[in-house]
Parts: C-alpha cells; structure tokens; sequence
C-alpha cells in the first residue's frame, strides 16, 4: 500500500466549499435547497428532492444523536498510524442530515448509540478545520 | 422498524421471466494453485487470462464450441470489447455486468430474443495486482464517493462500511459478538469439505473471538479473501437448453430493489439494514416462481463481510426481523445444519470472486457434483445480494 505520511484533506469543490469555509469559522452546515427547503448533506449539483440547482449551506445547530461507531485497527494512511486504534462516528443531526467524523472520547464503553453529541471544531492548520463530536450531557 | 414492501414493487412481480433460460455450463479457475503462486512472489495471470481459463473450462462442460455462443457479458474488471476480442466472440448481443446483474441481463436477453447462449465471464487479478478496496488507492474511489468522501477523519474501506452497519445493527437487533461468529465458524465447516476452497484450517468460535479486529466491531474473520481468479457460466433458452444437456439449472426467478438516496451519508444501511429493498427483491422473486424459504435447500449470500448473512436471513424472509441472531445460534448454517448457507465456505473462505463463484455453486450443488459438501437431493438454490445498495434475489431450480 502507498501510504502518505499526511493525512488525507478534503478535495474542496465548488459544491462542498461552502461547508469547509463555514467549519474554519466554527459554524457546522448542511445544504439547503433554496425552492423547497429540504437539508441534506453531502452537498449535490442540485437538489435530490426537487432538482432544484438553487442552494445554499446553512448553519445547524451541531446537536446530534450517536447514530453508529467503529474503532479502525488498522491505519490506511501513515498520518493515522499514531492514533490506532482511532475511533469514527456516525451522527444524525437534530435537522436530519448524518455525517461522518471523529468523537472525541477515548472509553468505547461510553458510546451508547442513541446518545445525545455536539459538535466542536479542530483546527488542523490555516486553511483547514475539521467538525468533530462530543458527547453532550 | 420493519418497513413494508414499496408497493411499485409489487405491482411489477416480473410474471415472465420464470424457467426462461437455464445454465448449461460452468467454469472456473484454479485458484488454490493460484494462491500459492501469488504468494510466492508470481503473477499467474492477468484479469483477461483468468476470465479465459474460465470461459473454457465453462464451454468444456456444457460440450458446446464458442461458435454456439451469441451473447457475450463481461464481468466488471475486464473491458466488454477486449475480452470478446480475446475469446474470439462477435455476439448479436452483449454487455458489462457484475455477477447477479449478468445472470438477470443474461435471462432479459434471451426471454427478449436478442440472445439463446449467452456466455458470462469474469476475472480478477485483484490479489497479484494489489488492488486496495480502502485507503489513498482505493479501486473505484472515484466513482463510490463514500470510498473517500469521508477519509478527512480517517474512515476509508469497504469493510468499515460494513462495520458501521453491524455496529449499529447489533444494537438495533440485540445482535452479538459470538452470533456474528457463528457465520464465519460456519463457513470455515463448508470449506474444509471443499478441495477448491482457499482456506480450509476448521475455526471455533474461540478462535473467532479471539481474533483481531481490523474495522471493530469486523474481526479479521468477518473480512473475505482477496484472491486472483475467473468464473465463467453459460446460459441458454430453456427449450434449447434442455436439448443441450440433461442436467439443466433453470433460473426459477429474479427480483431487485435498490437503494440509492442518501447512499454516501449511509442512510440506507443504517436506517433499517437494506431491509425494505431486501424485502422487495425477495417478494419478487418469490411471486415468479412460486416458491419460498421454506422451498429453498441452499441459500447462498454474498458476504465481502460476514454482515450479508444476518442481514440476508432477515431480509430475504428466513427469519423474522430481530432474530437473525438466534437463528444463527439454533438453526445452524454450516455442515449437518437447518439452512446449509455458502455451502462452498463463500467469499469468507473459498474464494472472493465477487459473487460470480457462489452461481457455479448453486449450480453445482443442483447437479449434486458436490462432493463431501453435497446437500442431499438439493432442488432450490437462492442467491441473494446487497451490494452498493442494489438488492437482488436469484432462485435456482432443477
């Protein structure tokens, strides 16, 4: 495998780049079809409910519930060598959407699925900030 | 949980396609010898090379010349025109397919006329190439977009996919550690009865949990194998077909539903484990040919990871849904067990052929050629798969 020392960035398009320059002032966002409202996240060329090509990425409130999570044993990028074994979470936002991210817990035996979590915001460097979860309450 | 069946489903149950074509030959590599060589530092063959040694071992046991064939499907890692080019085919109808899509393409065609033998060839030099399903080079990361979308928090891989799943389908579900062990344990009894099985050292469920995890909750034994071969099938009109052997193996019924909305994000796994397109595809292909569960011998499930097969048994109606998990621990699925499942040790232990290699063994196993793994008197074979979303049912029948 060709692993990279560096950890992998996001490939900022101009349909995700609304999101990332949201995250590097703290704010978490989803897509908003500006016709008929609907919010999803990966950002899309148009909306996949009314097709519309009208959107925006607006701020959420970054509550949450704990959808889902795995511990990787294994690192596919040298830049994760040093956090095995690292943990990954799936997280259903109170507005609908689910992403992807890291909680920032360390006991397993914590992360009761169904549990309440709250985004913060990791700043990697200046031109980068990752969304990451805790767990709320 | 539990979501009905969509009702656009239902409407279309597919009344036509029953007993229109049946396979006529099989082939495949050896890919034991094959192992042993890639292990040894050697590249036996190339993707095309593979999928040839099967397309010939397939023409030689249906007894017919590549002459007789008139339809041509290319599994997905070898070109569509340069494998007709290689294996000398100018079919009057073709196409490119992954394993269960070319068997439904291959009875659309003939049921449509365009084709009466159709061959279905597919190799993969995945193991001697290196070919990574995870990671910076991750085959097909371009077009899966949930291969990289979210590798900025390090989560890549196919097997982390599955790994979310079964993490929250164990909560879901009540599902346990040592239940998603049984599958493997299970596989691992098929594979020692089979000669061309890769991995054949029986396993415990000690062994199982003791294991280390690559993907938690995904021990290394819930992972396939990643090896090199080919497989290739030959399949005929019906009519024709009985004419060309005395062991036909009619297709009895196909069904699909797929899943694609909110796909990157997961949302069709984790909602509700494909259930509802798994339901689907099942109904499907039960209204065709009038058959059920309980009419099935074999069930044969696609299992890139050990999470298909409890999902499998829920969705495609052989337990009820949250008691996969006690089915597994009672029914048993391996050898001497209720519901015999991956009778050849399935992409786990025999081969990772991408569910190419479980057709032949349900063919196979119809034809009782099976050896000591032989269920007795098979008569109903059913292959199920959710892949990328994509639910399908095949049933086999002789």
């Amino acid at each position: 495998m060709s692993a990279t020392a560096a950890r992998p960035r996001p490939k900022i398009d101009p349909i995700n780049r609304g999101f990332w320059e949201n995250a590097r002032a703290g704010i978490l966002s989803v897509q908003t079809c500006d016709n008929c409202r609907d919010v999803h996240f990966p950002g899309s060329p148009v909306c996949p409910r009314c097709l519309s090509g009208d959107q925006s990425w607006t701020p959420v409130s970054g509550r949450g519930t704990l959808l889902s999570w795995v511990r990787f044993h294994r690192a596919y990028w040298d830049g994760f060598r040093a956090e095995l074994p690292y943990l990954v979470c799936l997280v259903g936002l109170e507005e609908g959407p689910l992403l992807i991210s890291n909680i920032l817990e360390t006991d397993p035996e914590k992360l009761v699925i169904g549990s309440p979590v709250e985004a913060v915001f990791e700043t990697v460097d200046e031109e980068l900030t990752l969304p990451k979860f805790r767990m709320r309450g | 949980m539990s979501s009905p069946v969509p009702a656009r489903a239902m409407r279309h149950p597919n009344p036509r396609n029953r007993r229109a074509a049946a396979v006529v030959g099989v082939g495949h590599t050896d890919w034991v010898r094959d192992w042993a060589r890639c292990r040894n530092g050697e590249r036996p063959n190339d993707s095309y090379g593979y999928a040839l040694e099967a397309l010939r071992n397939a023409l030689a046991d249906a007894k017919i010349g590549r002459d007789e064939v008139d339809g041509l499907i290319a599994g997905p890692t070898t070109a569509y025109e340069r494998l007709g080019e290689l294996s000398g085919i100018n079919p009057r109808w073709g196409d490119q397919a992954d394993a269960v899509l070319a068997v439904a393409q291959a009875v659309m065609a003939i049921e449509a006329g365009y084709a009466e033998v159709v061959a279905l060839v597919y190799g993969n030099d995945q193991r001697s190439v290196g070919t990574q399903y995870g990671g910076p080079e991750a085959m097909g990361g371009n077009a899966f977009l949930s291969y990289v979308y979210h590798s900025p928090w390090g989560f890549t891989s196919q097997g982390a996919l599955y790994a979310l799943t079964l993490q929250s389908y164990k909560h879901a579900r009540g599902f346990t550690e040592a239940e998603m062990g049984e599958v493997s344990v299970a596989q691992r009894g098929w594979s020692a009865l089979n000669p061309n099985a890769i991995m054949r050292k029986r396993i415990t469920l000690e062994d199982y949990l003791a294991s280390h995890f690559v993907c938690e909750p995904l021990h290394l034994f819930d992972y396939c194998l990643i090896n090199d071969g080919g497989v290739a099938l030959i399949i005929a009109e019906a009519e024709r077909a009985k004419r060309m052997t005395d062991r036909p193996v009619f297709i009895e019924g196909v069904g699909r539903f797929d899943l694609n909305r909110g796909a990157t994000s997961l949302e069709p796994r984790i909602d509700d484990f494909y259930l509802p397109a798994q339901q689907s595809a099942a109904a499907q292909s039960y209204a065709v040919s009038g058959l059920g569960p309980k009419d099935m011998d074999i069930l044969q499930v696609y299992d890139s990871f050990s999470v298909h097969v409890p999902l499998a048994l829920e969705g495609y109606g052989y337990c009820a849904v949250g008691e996969a998990g006690k089915f597994l621990r009672e029914s048993r699925i391996g050898p001497g067990g209720r519901l015999p499942l991956n009778t050849s040790g399935g992409h786990l232990s025999e081969t990772y052929m991408q569910g190419w290699a479980h057709q032949i063994e349900c063919v196979r196993q119809l034809r009782g050629e099976c050896g000591e793994r032989q269920v007795a008197g098979a008569r109903h074979a059913h292959y199920t798969s959710d892949v990328a979303g994509k639910c399908f049912s095949v049933i086999y029948g002789r």
